[in-house]
Parts: structure tokens; C-alpha cells; sequence
């Protein structure tokens, strides 16, 4: 095997293991090997592209067991090298971002291993060959966020998010794993490459394969957080802003929308792009919307996460496998971004997360405020930044497909234009209008611009260069020549729109702040703030099923069983010999006119047998 | 001769280890070398064994008129089983480094492993009986003495229950021997038995007690519990095991016409036991039952591989035996652990554990994980194969054991949160977790041993398929 | 010269030993000449009398239980009652004729009343008397079933006759039941239960080790030709009888708090276990099957009352409570305890496992699966109260009211022969079939 993609499948699991035990032995040493490894790893990613032009493939043996031998190849066409190059491209500036953010952290050697752990395991789902591969990759994932997001164990809150992270993603996690079994048992291969040929995938009942991908999706729903599967991806705000931007930029939550266009031939073979695009028009909606009201800057950009890999998926499920992919490439790097600068605002602010606190801080924090700016038209798709273009393209896709042409597409067009409202909503909060609290104000500290701004800038500008050249990006990702879908009219007339009415708000806001206590004290609109608030109550309906109906109520009544029932029947056997042996020690009697009586009462007892025996 | 020594050296060896040493503390280096040796003997017999078939190392004490008589042979299966049995007993040893009570400790220990290698080496059916049962002694009293505050119940409880399964067992020899006049269990042929189906049953019973399957599984928890944490690997990693063993030798492979007629009866207790075990670990709050429930819905796994009868699910089965027995025991050394140092067996006492003993609760973690299947440990290998195989067999209906999967991810994430994670609790706030360092040696071990053979089966693999190689189902190996 | 003479001389000369090492000495010595005469294949010179293979083997056996009991005991009288009982034995295994067969029987009986005559307690009296009684009952029944026997115009001074009537079978099972009493089969149990618990330990160990084991054996020598004459009739009597005494027996073991009386009962149980070959005789395993349940049993059942009552100092009211901690106080003796536990609950590598299994395959044998089921979870039940003794010994801490008492040199040696004994029919059964097969 080629030994760049040796090293940059190996590199972070060993560096995971040397940055501990480097760190547990001097606490600086740590980021340091962290950071020399995610740059070796973004430059041996870059080198790879550069001198890729062919999907490269190699075939390896995991282990045969009986006489069944299961593969773990390593595939690395287009696909993979997009997503090789933002996992390690903005894993490497997470960890130098990391260096300011987590100065104050005492476990640091922790932190960096699990980092690279994490990038590691991205790195092996996407280079990944079989489905086994993947789905190692995929656990790795899910392990390293459960670790990362409750990094600060010591507390309950980040405690219980990364429970609810594991196990989300574990949920859907299942359907990947029995997906497996039964894509061994009807077409006895995993290799994606083979399951994308009509050969394969032809031969086996649509129903079947339908239920194949309708499971896989189901993992990549708990992996991407879409709906119902999302509450995880807002608890994670749980974690270090770093970690977060990490899970919803550059990594974990894209592999849901990869495996989707890894298969992407399965899918349609299988009929399946609809199922994709309706519950990605639902996520869209239901993501957008509450992204408007939350309170909490890190959960507004955690609902526009959702909101935009629903776009993503969108995309592929109006059959533009470039588009959607070209849209998670855009939305990895401006997310990443926004991530990061809301981070160096809780870092300069000493922890402040709601956005309410804050405001006005565009004067101490120029470079973020304008970085983050940046992310946000971008977010929001603004020309000439990249989220324009493939947002448009996604919008016109679903607007042109016959499939999810209407309410899908009306969805998705909503999603994708509400976008502008809380990303300007937030942006404005943060750094517009008047100081609303004085005292985090005053306290606010000026981020450094090395290890801060230098790599907001990265991603800034690089989100606003990809947009100048979209189209070799998309054509990259399809590997042709692409001509992307537009509906710019469109696009532009209810930004326009929805612009004007954001402003209209904006200034009842601040001018007429009596409007707005009236507007929100209305029943109504109470209601449907705290639907919004909430995420449509998804989260609570889930915890309610899962405590009342499996704890409470299955798991109870088998433990209720098990004491009463079948260990009680053990049990029952040790009462029921002692009242047998009550009965029998009556007939027991210490005198000896008793003993003799019974004695004289056998012999008549034999006699009578002897007597009955030889007359019959 | 050698092999006869590995029986009865330990036997006879427990008794100086009881009545010279006195609690001097040598016991267990005595206890040390001896396993030592016994793993080297397990590896020479490796090396030494043909390709196919047995070996035959001695016959002793020949009753003609009963064929009752000690043969000792081997196959691969049961030279896996020594190997995996003198490993668990070497890492048993050293997590008992300070137990209480060296000497009798250690020569019941010390005996225990005699009477285990007899289990493994003998095929002759009442040879292999008496050494089935003569393993019962040591775990009576390694329960009964060194428990905790119910020992005495968990104990006899324990005793009576499978010494009644054995009688099962016993019988079903007797049949058998009745039937086709003789003991020699590789000589059987089950077109000569009368009555297979009575035999198999019998079988059946007495064999899914130990392993153990639903509804024959209530022993184990009281058991598990109330030994002491190193007799609870034993217990989960060799007693257990010796039960599925049996179950693979005598009621798959000796009869497998009978075992697919009702290969529907272990897959469904097998089914049962994961789910139903799942849930009971889903509502447990007391850690240590956690821990045996997880490790009985494991067994489940084991057993649905078992009954789906084929080259695949066979070596499946045997992995995750391996797979159980690493995966497990630091569960249960790491909760005995916890309780020895707060006094409290509820999750809802402790807390923060993380905070005050970094290690071993990442090694508690890792072994959690590989339960729950995680890919790199031992628990996915299992898991993935075992899969693969049984809805290869049985259709793929039988993708609901990755129900069991979700079970186990939830009961032990949420333990993790409860034990390990979280704010500390004040009586983990006052309490000091040290732990010696040969016994955390022993822990590093098995957590090694489940990553390495998690992301590498292939060795395992290599041994195990041999033992199955050319195995067809329905047929006799 | 017999090993009789020798034996019944030795007795009545050790009435003039002073001193008990001498008299241990001279006691087993004559054990040691009669045990080797009977190798030399020396038998009883009496007309009505004769041996065996299978016999002398026995016999041998006996005799190195009495030389354990011999070394165990205390008092001269006791030693000398010993060496009685083992020549009444020898006598009553070598009988040939119905006639030699009650005569040696009474003798025997006799000589057990003259044993457990050696009262020190209220208790003790109490349990003598209770099996006073009940002999003479069985006697009366011996003695009729031997008139009604001889009603038909059977000679008493031959073996048994195989063309019995119905007077004939009628007097013999009358016989059998008289016989029954000491077996303690149910319902002739009775007293049993109480005098094995009452009497002083060392007579229970005799009693019921030594002379049930005898009586078992030499029945069923003497009666197997009546028996397996009529089988299709007298087997089920006999299942019926055994179950319902094994089962019995366990049942009532269970629960119970004193040690000697666990034991009593475990007695009963065993009796019915070895009324299980008379029911499967055309089985060749049943002749093996008792013969090596009466060799394990002998080895046992005696071990743990001589150990008992030394541990106990003569007192038969030992409690489990007073039981509490024995292994911390007296590691050995708890251990010799323990084994022999063991081996009474057949648990394997221990005579009481073998015995236990090759009658339970007699069973088997002869194609009653459900007894031999019903026998098996009989055995596995057992397990239940010997556990329960065992618990006691190990798992508890001392108790206060601890009264056990050191027990000396020469009773763990007497020990040590009777575990050896048990571990080595334990481990090497060829020894045995070697015998009867």
C-alpha cells in the first residue's frame, strides 16, 4: 500500500496514544504533538490529492472465520479525498484554534488524543472500502464523540449529553450493523464500489435493497441528526465549543450525507432518494425553525447544523449527488468557522452563552465579529461566498425533480431561506446594538490573533475563495463536467424578502421593546416559541418512550418476573421441601409405641401385598 | 504421564498449599508458577496436536466391565479451552494478589484448576463427569468464604443448582452407555442410541444450566454477586464456558441430528436470554448484577451461534466465548473493586469514580465497550460474525439480536454515566481508590488482550477454524 | 483356625487387658491375624457357613473399619464390644443356611444392645431402649416368619428354597421385614432416626455403619435366589420401598438442627439406596452396585460419628450452631469432616460417588430411567443438608457456645484409614469389580 495513505491511516491512532502518554509526562507537549500530526495529516491528505487521478484501491484481508472471510479494503476516489481534505483541513486548524481555547484545561494530553482519535476514525470511515470498514469508522466516531462531548465529565450536564450522543447514534447504529448482515446475506459482498453496479444491486428484489438503504439511512439519520434522531446534536453543545465544531463541521455529522453518496447508485436502485429527501425537507424545516428562537448561541448554530445537512441531504435526494455533496463541503467549512468564532466569543467573554448577555461587541472583537460575518452570509448564501451557490443549486434541485417538486421542495426552500433570519439574528446579537451586559462587556477579553484569528481567517476566506470557484469544486466532486441546477430568481427574491422583514423585526426589536414582551406574551405565539424552543418536543417524546415504556414499564415487568416467577419457582422449591418436611416429620413420632405401631403396621402392610399378589 | 499430572499435581499440591504455607504469602507465587506451568503445558500439547482429531495422551485406572476408565485426549477445542483456562487463571491470580486468607484461598484455587484441565482433557464420559462436578467444591467454598453479605445463600444456592443440573447429565450418560456400551465419548454414534431424543435433552438441561440460558439462569446473578470479584471471572470466564464447551461437544457435535431437530430450542433460549437478560441489566442498579446480567445475555449470543450449527457460526460461538471471558472479567474485577472500596454495590451511591481513579475507570470503560460491541474489541468481532452466520442459517429475522446490541449499549453507557461519569458522590468523595499494581497489571491485560484480539482475530481465528475445519452441518466433526 | 476364633477369642481375652493402649494393641493385632487369615482363605469350619471372593473381600474391609474404630475409641469396653461385633459379623457374612444366617443376625443384635448399654445420659438410655424395643419386635417377626417359613417343610439348615408357597413367601418376606429393622427401611425406621441421633456417637458409628452394612450385604446374598425367583412380584415392592426410604430419609435431613440426627436420617436415606439392587437384580450391576455402596457407605458413615464423637466428646446433642467455625479451630478434622460429607453426598473422586453411580446404572440397566431419576434428584437433594453441615464448618464464624473439643492423635489416625478408605474407592474402582465381575 501506498505509504502516504498507510501513514494517514495510522498516524492518528498512534499519535492518539503517543500525544497521552506525551502529555501525561509534560501537559504542553501534548497540543504540540497534536498539532505537528494534524497538519502532517492535512498536508499528506493534500499531497494525495494533488497527485490523485484515480480512485485508488487496495484489498486487504480482516480475518476469515469459518470458511467466511470478511475484507477491509481502502478505496479513495473523489468522494473521499473531499472529505480527507475538510477532515483533516479543519481538524488541523481546530487544534490550533484549540491551543488558546483549551489553555485553562488541567487534562490536556486527554483532549488532544481524543481529538486525533476522532479525526482518525474520519479518516478510516472515508477511506474505507467494505461496509465493515465504515462501519468501524462510523463506531470510532460515535465513541470519540461520546468522549469528546462529555469531556468535562465531572459535571452531569456534558455527562448526560454524551449518554444521549452515544446513544442516539447507537440507535441508529444498529440499522448500519444489521444492513450488514443482510447486504452479506442476499449479495455476499460489502464492497460499496460493487453494491453501486447494477449487477449487484439489480440482482437482488427492490424490496429488499429498498430495506437495505431505508436501514443504512436510518443510521446515517442518527449520525447526521435528522429527524427524529436529532435532540443528540443540541445536547452536544454539551462539549468545548472546539469539540463541537469538530462533530458539526468537520467530521461526524458529514458521514451520514457520505455514506448516503458513497451508495448513491444503491439508492436509487433501490428507489430510496424519496425516503432521503422527505425526511430531509422535515429535518430542514424542523431545523431552521428553532434554530430562530434559541436562546443559547452554540444551540442556534446546532439547529442550523441540522437544518443544512437536511439540505445536504436534500440535495442527494433529488437525485443531485454533486449538488448535495458540494453542499456539505460549503457547510463543513463555514459551520467550522461560525463554531469556532462563537467559541472565541464564549472564550473572551468568560463563558457566556446566551446571547441575550451579550451585544455591542463588534468594537472589542473586530476580527471575529468579521470573520464570523463572513460564515454567516455564507450560512445564510450570500453571493459571491460558496453557500450561495451550492444552496441554490440544492434548492433548484429539489424544485426540478418531478419527485420533490412541491411540498418537499416548499419545505426546503423555507429551511434554506430561514437561514438568513437567525443567522443575522444571531450575528446582530452578538456584536450589533447596544451592550446588554455591561460587566461581561467591560470583562471581555481580546482573542490572540495567531492561535484565534488566524484560523477563523482560514476558513473565512476560504469560504468566500470556494465560492469564486464552485464550479471546479463541484465538478471535482462529480468527477465530470457539472452543470449545477439555479433558481437564483428565486433564491434572491425571498432573501430579499425575508432581509426586509428581518430588519422590520430588528428594529421593533430595539426601538419598540414593549412590542416584542407583547408579541411573545400572546398565547399563541408562546406556544409556538416554546415548540420551536424545545425542537418540536422530539427529545421529550423519545426520553418518555425510553424511560416510561422500555425502563418503567418492559424492563420492570421482566425484573418483577424474574424475582416472582423463575427465581421465585428456585425459590418456591426451598419452601416447598420445608412444608414437606413438616408433613413428613409428623409421621415421625419420638414414642416408642408409635415407633413399634408403625413398625407392626408395615408387616400387615406386606402380608396384605404378599396375600393380594399370590391370589391374583 | 504429564498429563496426568496436570490433573492431579494441582489436587494433590492444594492440600500442601492448605495445610504448609499458613497464610506466609507464598501460596500464590506457588499458585503463580504452577499456572505458569500449566499454560506452557497448554501451549506444548498445541504444538504438538495432529491436524484433525485427537490426541491421545493416556489411559488409566481401566474398569473393563464399566469402561470406566480416565482416557485423556485432546482435540484443538479443548486444547483452546486449556489455553484460555490457564490465561484467566494466571490473570485470577494476580488480581487476588492481596486477598484475605492466602493459603486456603489459593490451594482452592489451585485445586480448581486441576479439576478444570480434567474437564478439558477427559473423554471419557464418567471420568469427565467426576471432574465436571469436582469443580463445583472449589467454587462452593470460594463463594461461601470469601463472599460478601450473602454468600451463604449465593453459595449453596449455586451448589444445589447445578449439582441437580448434573444429575441430568449423569443420566443421559448412563443411556448412552446403556445403549451403545460404552463411555468413550468419541466413540459414540448416535444412529446407535434408542432413544437420541431422551439423551439430547438431558443433555440439553443439564449443560444450559451452567452455560447459563434462560430459564435456568437465576444461580448465576446471586453467584456472581456474592463471590468475591477474582472467583467471578472465574466463575464467568471458565465455569461458564465449560458449560458452552459441553454444549458445543456433546449436544452439537456428538448428536447433530437430534441438536437440528431442535436447534429451534437453543436458538430460542439463546434469543431469550439476550433480551431478557438485556432488560434485567436495563433496570439493575446494583452494579455487580449489571455486570452478570450483561455477562448471561453474552451467553445468549453464544448459545445462537451454537445452535445455528455451521463451520461459520461454530467458530463465531468459540471467538466470543474468548471474546466473553476477556471482556467480562474486568467488568467484574473493576465493580468488585468499586464496591470493595466504598462499601456500596448501587450505582446511585456512586459517581465520579473517573475523577478519583482515572485508570482503572478507562479500563472499565473499555471493557464496557467491548460488551456493547465496539469496534476494535472482541465484543464486535462476536457480535459481527456471529450475526453473519446465524441469519446465513436461520434467516434474516434473526437481525433482532442487534437488539441486544442496543440493550447493552443502553444499560452500559447509562451505567458508565452513573458509576464513572458525573459529579462525585459523597461517598465517593471520601473515599480512596488505590488499587495494588499486580492487581491493575492484571486488569491492563485483559484490556490489552480485548483491543488486540478486537482489531487482530486473526490468530484466534486461525486456531478455532482449524478445530471446525470441514465441519458440515449436521454432521459429526 | 479361623479368623472367627481368633476374633471371639481375642474378645473375651481382652476382658482381662488392663489398660487401653495395650487393648488398642492387642485389638488390633487380632484384627490384623484375622484379616489375614482371611486371605489365606480360612473360613468359619462350621457346617452352615462358607465364603467367597466376594465375602472375604467384605470381610477384609470390615476389618480395617474396626481397626479404625478400634484405634478411635476410648474404652476398654468399648474395644472389647468391637472385636465382638466384628466376629458376630464375620459370622453373619459367612452364613450359608437361613438357619446360621438368623442365628449370626441375633448375635449380632445382641451384642449391639450390650454396646449401646453403656449409658452415661438420660438421652442415651433414651435411644437404647428405643432400640431395644423395636429389636425385639423384629425378632418376634424373624421368628414367626421362620415358623411360617418352616410350615411349607422347608429345612432351616440349608439355603434358601426356591419352590416357596405361599406360607413359604409370606414367612420369608416376614423375614425380610424383621431384617428391615435393621436397615432402618420405612417403615421399620422409626426408632432409627432416633437412636443413631441418641446414643453415644461411636455405637451410632458402629450401629449404623458397621452393622447395617453387614446385615445388608449377607441378606442379600443369602435372600437374592428367593428374590430373583419371583422378581416380576418382589421388585417393585422393593423400588417402592427403597424411594419412599431414600426420599424419606432426605426429606426429613433436611431441616433438621442436630448434627446426629442429619446423620441418622442421611442413614435412613442410604439404607435406600441399598435396597435399590435387591429390586434390579437381574441387572450383573447390582451385585457390584451394593457391594460398593456398602464399602463407600462403611467408610463414611462410620468416619464421620467417630469424628463426631470425638469432636463432641461423647455427647450426642452436638448442634450446627456448636458446629460454627470448626474449620477455624480445627483445620484437619474439619477437612476429614468435609471429605466424608462429601462422599456421603456423592459428590465425585470419593467412594460415595462411585457406589451411588454404579447403583443408580443398575437402575438404568434394567430400563427404569424414572427411578433412576427419581434416585439421582434423591442424591442431589442430599447435597442440601450436607452443604448445610459444611456451611456451618467454614463459612460461619466461631459461635459462642463452642464445646467442640480437641480431638487426639489416634482418633485423627483412625481417621486418616477411613479417608484413605473413601478416596481410594474413590479414585480406584477396578478394585472392586475386580471382585464381583
Amino acid at each position: 500500500m501506498n505509504t502516504q495513505i498507510t501513514a494517514l491511516l495510522l498516524l492518528p491512532f498512534i499519535g492518539a496514544i503517543v500525544t497521552f502518554v506525551v502529555g501525561k509526562y509534560k501537559k504542553s507537549l501534548a497540543f504540540w504533538f497534536a498539532e505537528i500530526i494534524g497538519i502532517t495529516l492535512f498536508v499528506l491528505s493534500f499531497s494525495i490529492f494533488m497527485s490523485w487521478h484515480e480512485p485508488l484501491n487496495f484489498d486487504f484481508q480482516w480475518f476469515t472465520f469459518g470458511a467466511t472471510t470478511l475484507p477491509f479494503g481502502i478505496y479513495i476516489d473523489h468522494l473521499s479525498l473531499v472529505m480527507l481534505l475538510i477532515a483533516t483541513g479543519l481538524g488541523a486548524l481546530d487544534i490550533h484554534f484549540s491551543h488558546d481555547y483549551m489553555a485553562e484545561e488541567k487534562d490536556q494530553a486527554r483532549y488532544y488524543s481524543k481529538i486525533l482519535f476522532f479525526i482518525g476514525g474520519m479518516i478510516l470511515l472515508v477511506s474505507a472500502k467494505e461496509l465493515t470498514g465504515l462501519f468501524v469508522g462510523w463506531e470510532f466516531m460515535g465513541l470519540a464523540s461520546y468522549l469528546l462531548i462529555s469531556f468535562w465529565h465531572q459535571n452531569s450536564a456534558p455527562a448526560d449529553a454524551g449518554v444521549a450522543a452515544f446513544l442516539y447514534t447507537k440507535f441508529g447504529d444498529i440499522f448500519l450493523f444489521a444492513a450488514i448482515g443482510l447486504l452479506i446475506y442476499y449479495t455476499g459482498t460489502l464492497d460499496m464500489v460493487k453494491l453501486n453496479q447494477p449487477e449487484i444491486n439489480g440482482s437482488i428484489s427492490t424490496n429488499i435493497i429498498y430495506v437495505i438503504a431505508v436501514f443504512i439511512f436510518i443510521a446515517a439519520i442518527g449520525k447526521s441528526g435528522q429527524f427524529p434522531l436529532f435532540p443528540w446534536l443540541m445536547r452536544a453543545m454539551e462539549g468545548p465549543t472546539t469539540v463541537s465544531a469538530l462533530i458539526h463541521g468537520a467530521t461526524m455529522v458529514n458521514s451520514g450525507i457520505y455514506i448516503v453518496a458513497r451508495l448513491f447508485d444503491f439508492y436509487v436502485a433501490a428507489n430510496a432518494l424519496i425516503v432521503v429527501a422527505s425526511i430531509a425537507a422535515l429535518s430542514a424545516f424542523i431545523g431552521a425553525t428553532s434554530a430562530l428562537v434559541q436562546d443559547e448561541m452554540k444551540k442556534v448554530l446546532a439547529y442550523s447544523t441540522m437544518s443544512h445537512l437536511s439540505l445536504a441531504f436534500m440535495g442527494l435526494g433529488a437525485s443531485s449527488l454533486a449538488v448535495g455533496m458540494t453542499h456539505l463541503v460549503n457547510h463543513a467549512i463555514f459551520k467550522a468557522l461560525l463554531f469556532l468564532s462563537v467559541g472565541a466569543v464564549i472564550m473572551s467573554t468568560h463563558h457566556t452563552k446566551d446571547v441575550w448577555k451579550l451585544g455591542g461587541l463588534s468594537h472589542k472583537l473586530t476580527l471575529v465579529a468579521l470573520f464570523m460575518g463572513m460564515g454567516i452570509l455564507s450560512l445564510s448564501g450570500v453571493p459571491p461566498f460558496s453557500g450561495y451557490f451550492s444552496k441554490d443549486a440544492v434548492l433548484a434541485s429539489a424544485l426540478l425533480n418531478p419527485q420533490t417538486h412541491g411540498f418537499l421542495s416548499t419545505l426546503t426552500i423555507i429551511a434554506g431561506v430561514l437561514s438568513i433570519a437567525y443567522g443575522g439574528r444571531l450575528w446582530t446579537l452578538i456584536f450589533g446594538g447596544r451592550v446588554r451586559d455591561r460587566e461581561i462587556y467591560e470583562k471581555a477579553t481580546t482573542p490572540s490573533l495567531f492561535w484565534i484569528s488566524l484560523p477563523l481567517g482560514i476558513m473565512a476566506v476560504s469560504t468566500l475563495v470556494l465560492g469564486f470557484y464552485h464550479e471546479k469544486v463541484i465538478n471535482f466532486i462529480a468527477n465530470q463536467e457539472y452543470i449545477e441546477p439555479h433558481a437564483d430568481w428565486l433564491l434572491l427574491f425571498m432573501m430579499s424578502a425575508i432581509s426586509l422583514l428581518a430588519l422590520l423585526v430588528y428594529y421593533f426589536y430595539r426601538r419598540r421593546y414593549s412590542l416584542r414582551e407583547k408579541v411573545s406574551a400572546q398565547p399563541f405565539m408562546k406556544t409556538i416559541r416554546q415548540v420551536l424552543l424545545n425542537g418540536y418536543y422530539i427529545e421529550v417524546m423519545i426520553t418518555w418512550f425510553a424511560k416510561n415504556i422500555m425502563v418503567y414499564s418492559v424492563a420492570k415487568s421482566i425484573n418483577w418476573s424474574e424475582k416472582h416467577i423463575i427465581d421465585g419457582l428456585v425459590n418456591g422449591m426451598v419452601s416447598l421441601s420445608h412444608k414437606i418436611f413438616i408433613l413428613f416429620e409428623k409421621t415421625q413420632s419420638p414414642k416408642v409405641s408409635n415407633q413399634s405401631g408403625t413398625m407392626l403396621l408395615g408387616v400387615v402392610l406386606i402380608v396384605m401385598i404378599i396375600f393380594i399378589g399370590s391370589v391374583l | 504421564m504429564s498429563s496426568l499430572l496436570l490433573i492431579f499435581s494441582p489436587i494433590v499440591l492444594s492440600l500442601f498449599v492448605y495445610f504448609i504455607t499458613r497464610n506466609s504469602g507464598y501460596a500464590k507465587y506457588i499458585a503463580l508458577a504452577l499456572f505458569g506451568w500449566m499454560l506452557f503445558e497448554s501451549i506444548t500439547l498445541y504444538m504438538q496436536l495432529p491436524q484433525t482429531g485427537y490426541m491421545l495422551l493416556g489411559e488409566f485406572l481401566d474398569v473393563k466391565a464399566f469402561d470406566f476408565k480416565l482416557v485423556l485426549q485432546v482435540d484443538r477445542l479443548s486444547v483452546i479451552m486449556l489455553l484460555l483456562t490457564s490465561v484467566l487463571l494466571i490473570l485470577v491470580t494476580l488480581s487476588s494478589w492481596s486477598m484475605k486468607n492466602q493459603a486456603a484461598y489459593f490451594a482452592l484455587l489451585i485445586f480448581f484448576s486441576g479439576a478444570i484441565f480434567g474437564v478439558f482433557m477427559s473423554t471419557n464420559f464418567l471420568w469427565f463427569f467426576i471432574f465436571w462436578e469436582l469443580t463445583l467444591i472449589p467454587m462452593y467454598f470460594l463463594v461461601g468464604v470469601w463472599g460478601a453479605e450473602g454468600r451463604v445463600y449465593a453459595a449453596i444456592k449455586f451448589f444445589l443448582y447445578t449439582h441437580v443440573a448434573s444429575m441430568f447429565i449423569l443420566l443421559a450418560f448412563f443411556l448412552i452407555y446403556k445403549q451403545s456400551g460404552t463411555f468413550d465419548m468419541t466413540m459414540i454414534k448416535e444412529a446407535v442410541l434408542v432413544t437420541p431424543t431422551l439423551i439430547w435433552w438431558l443433555l440439553f438441561i443439564g449443560f444450559a444450566v451452567k452455560m447459563p440460558l434462560f430459564p435456568f439462569h437465576t444461580w448465576l446473578p446471586d453467584a456472581h454477586v456474592q463471590a468475591p470479584a477474582p472467583v467471578s471471572v472465574l466463575l464467568a470466564g471458565v465455569l461458564l464456558k465449560m458449560g458452552a464447551y459441553a454444549m458445543i461437544r456433546m449436544v452439537i457435535l456428538m448428536l447433530p441430528l437430534e441438536a437440528q431437530k431442535y436447534a429451534w430450542v437453543i436458538l430460542i433460549l439463546g434469543l431469550l436470554s439476550l433480551l431478557y437478560a438485556g432488560f434485567m441489566a436495563l433496570y439493575e442498579t446494583h452494579v455487580k448484577k449489571m455486570v452478570a446480567y450483561s455477562s448471561i445475555s453474552h451467553m445468549g449470543l453464544v448459545a445462537i451461534a451454537i445452535s445455528a450449527m455451521s463451520f461459520e457460526s461454530l467458530s463465531a460461538g468459540v471467538y466470543e466465548m474468548i471474546g466473553h471471558a476477556f471482556i467480562i472479567s474486568p467488568l467484574f474485577l473493576i465493580a468488585g473493586f468499586f464496591h470493595h472500596k466504598t462499601g456500596s454495590w448501587q450505582m446511585g451511591d456512586m459517581g465520579g469514580i473517573m475523577q478519583k481513579s482515572p485508570y482503572v475507570s478507562a479500563i472499565f470503560v473499555l471493557a464496557g465497550l467491548g460488551a456493547l460491541g465496539l469496534p476494535a474489541t472482541m465484543g464486535f468481532i462476536g457480535e459481527l460474525t456471529i450475526l453473519i452466520s446465524s441469519i446465513e442459517r436461520f434467516g434474516t429475522w434473526l437481525i433482532i439480536i442487534l437488539l441486544g446490541s442496543m440493550l447493552s449499549a443502553a444499560y452500559l453507557i447509562w451505567t458508565f454515566r452513573r458509576v464513572i461519569y458525573g459529579e462525585m458522590s459523597e461517598l465517593v468523595m471520601k473515599t480512596e481508590f488505590s488499587m495494588s499494581k499486580v492487581e491493575f497489571l492484571s486488569l491492563m491485560i485483559f484490556a490489552i488482550l480485548i483491543v488486540l484480539f478486537g482489531i487482530y482475530p486473526q490468530p484466534l481465528f486461525d486456531m478455532i477454524n482449524q478445530v471446525f475445519s470441514g465441519y458440515v452441518i449436521g454432521g459429526a466433526l | 483356625m479361623s479368623a472367627f476364633v481368633v476374633l471371639f477369642a481375642s474378645a473375651l481375652f481382652s476382658f482381662a487387658i488392663r489398660g487401653v493402649l495395650i487393648q488398642k494393641a492387642f485389638a488390633f493385632s487380632a484384627l490384623v491375624v484375622a484379616g489375614s487369615l482371611v486371605i489365606l482363605g480360612y473360613t468359619t469350619p462350621l457346617s452352615g457357613f462358607g465364603s467367597n471372593t466376594i465375602i472375604s473381600f467384605f470381610e477384609l474391609i470390615v476389618f480395617i473399619v474396626f481397626g479404625a474404630v478400634v484405634l478411635s475409641e476410648d474404652e476398654t469396653i468399648n474395644i472389647t464390644q468391637s472385636l465382638f461385633i466384628a466376629s458376630a459379623s464375620l459370622l453373619l457374612l459367612e452364613s450359608k443356611t437361613i438357619l446360621t444366617f438368623v442365628i449370626s443376625f441375633e448375635a449380632l443384635s445382641i451384642i449391639s444392645f450390650i454396646l449401646v448399654s453403656n449409658i452415661k445420659n438420660a438421652t442415651q438410655a433414651e435411644g437404647a431402649l428405643k432400640m431395644f424395643i423395636s429389636g425385639a419386635i423384629a425378632t418376634g417377626l424373624i421368628v414367626l416368619g421362620l415358623s411360617l417359613y418352616t410350615i411349607e417343610g422347608h429345612s432351616l439348615n440349608e439355603a434358601i428354597s426356591m419352590k416357596a408357597g405361599l406360607f413359604g413367601t409370606l414367612g420369608l418376606w416376614i423375614i425380610l421385614v424383621g431384617l428391615f429393622y435393621k436397615l432402618t427401611i420405612v417403615p421399620m425406621h422409626g426408632w432409627a432416626a432416633d437412636s443413631y441421633a441418641q446414643v453415644r456417637p461411636s455405637h451410632a458409628a458402629v450401629l449404623s455403619g458397621v452393622a447395617k452394612t453387614v446385615v445388608v450385604i449377607a441378606l442379600f446374598y443369602t435372600f437374592s435366589p428367593f428374590i430373583l425367583e419371583n422378581l416380576s412380584f418382589n421388585s417393585p415392592i422393593f423400588l417402592v420401598l427403597s424411594v419412599v426410604t431414600m426420599t424419606i430419609g432426605n426429606v426429613l435431613a433436611l431441616f433438621q438442627k442436630k448434627i446426629g440426627r442429619i446423620l441418622s436420617y442421611s442413614s435412613i436415606a442410604h439404607a435406600g439406596y441399598m435396597l435399590l439392587p435387591f429390586a434390579v437384580l437381574e441387572s450383573s450391576f447390582a451385585s457390584t452396585g451394593l457391594l460398593y455402596m456398602a464399602i463407600a457407605y462403611i467408610f463414611m458413615q462410620t468416619a464421620l460419628f467417630l469424628l463426631l464423637d470425638k469432636l463432641s466428646n461423647g455427647n450426642s446433642d452436638m448442634t450446627l450452631e456448636q458446629f460454627k467455625g470448626l474449620a477455624t479451630k480445627q483445620k484437619l478434622s474439619a477437612l476429614f469432616f468435609t471429605v466424608q460429607l462429601f462422599s456421603l453426598a456423592g459428590i465425585p473422586l470419593l467412594g460415595g460417588f462411585i457406589s451411588k453411580a454404579i447403583l443408580v446404572y443398575a437402575v438404568v440397566d434394567v430400563n427404569l430411567t424414572v427411578v433412576a431419576l427419581i434416585v439421582l434428584l434423591n442424591s442431589a437433594l442430599s447435597v442440601g443438608y450436607y452443604a448445610w453441615i459444611i456451611k456451618h464448618i467454614y463459612f460461619d464464624g466461631v459461635s459462642g457456645e463452642n464445646k467442640i473439643t480437641q480431638v487426639a492423635i489416634m482418633p485423627l489416625l483412625a481417621q486418616t484409614i477411613l479417608l484413605l478408605g473413601t478416596l481410594y474407592f474413590g479414585i480406584f474402582a477396578y478394585s472392586v469389580f475386580s471382585v464381583t465381575i
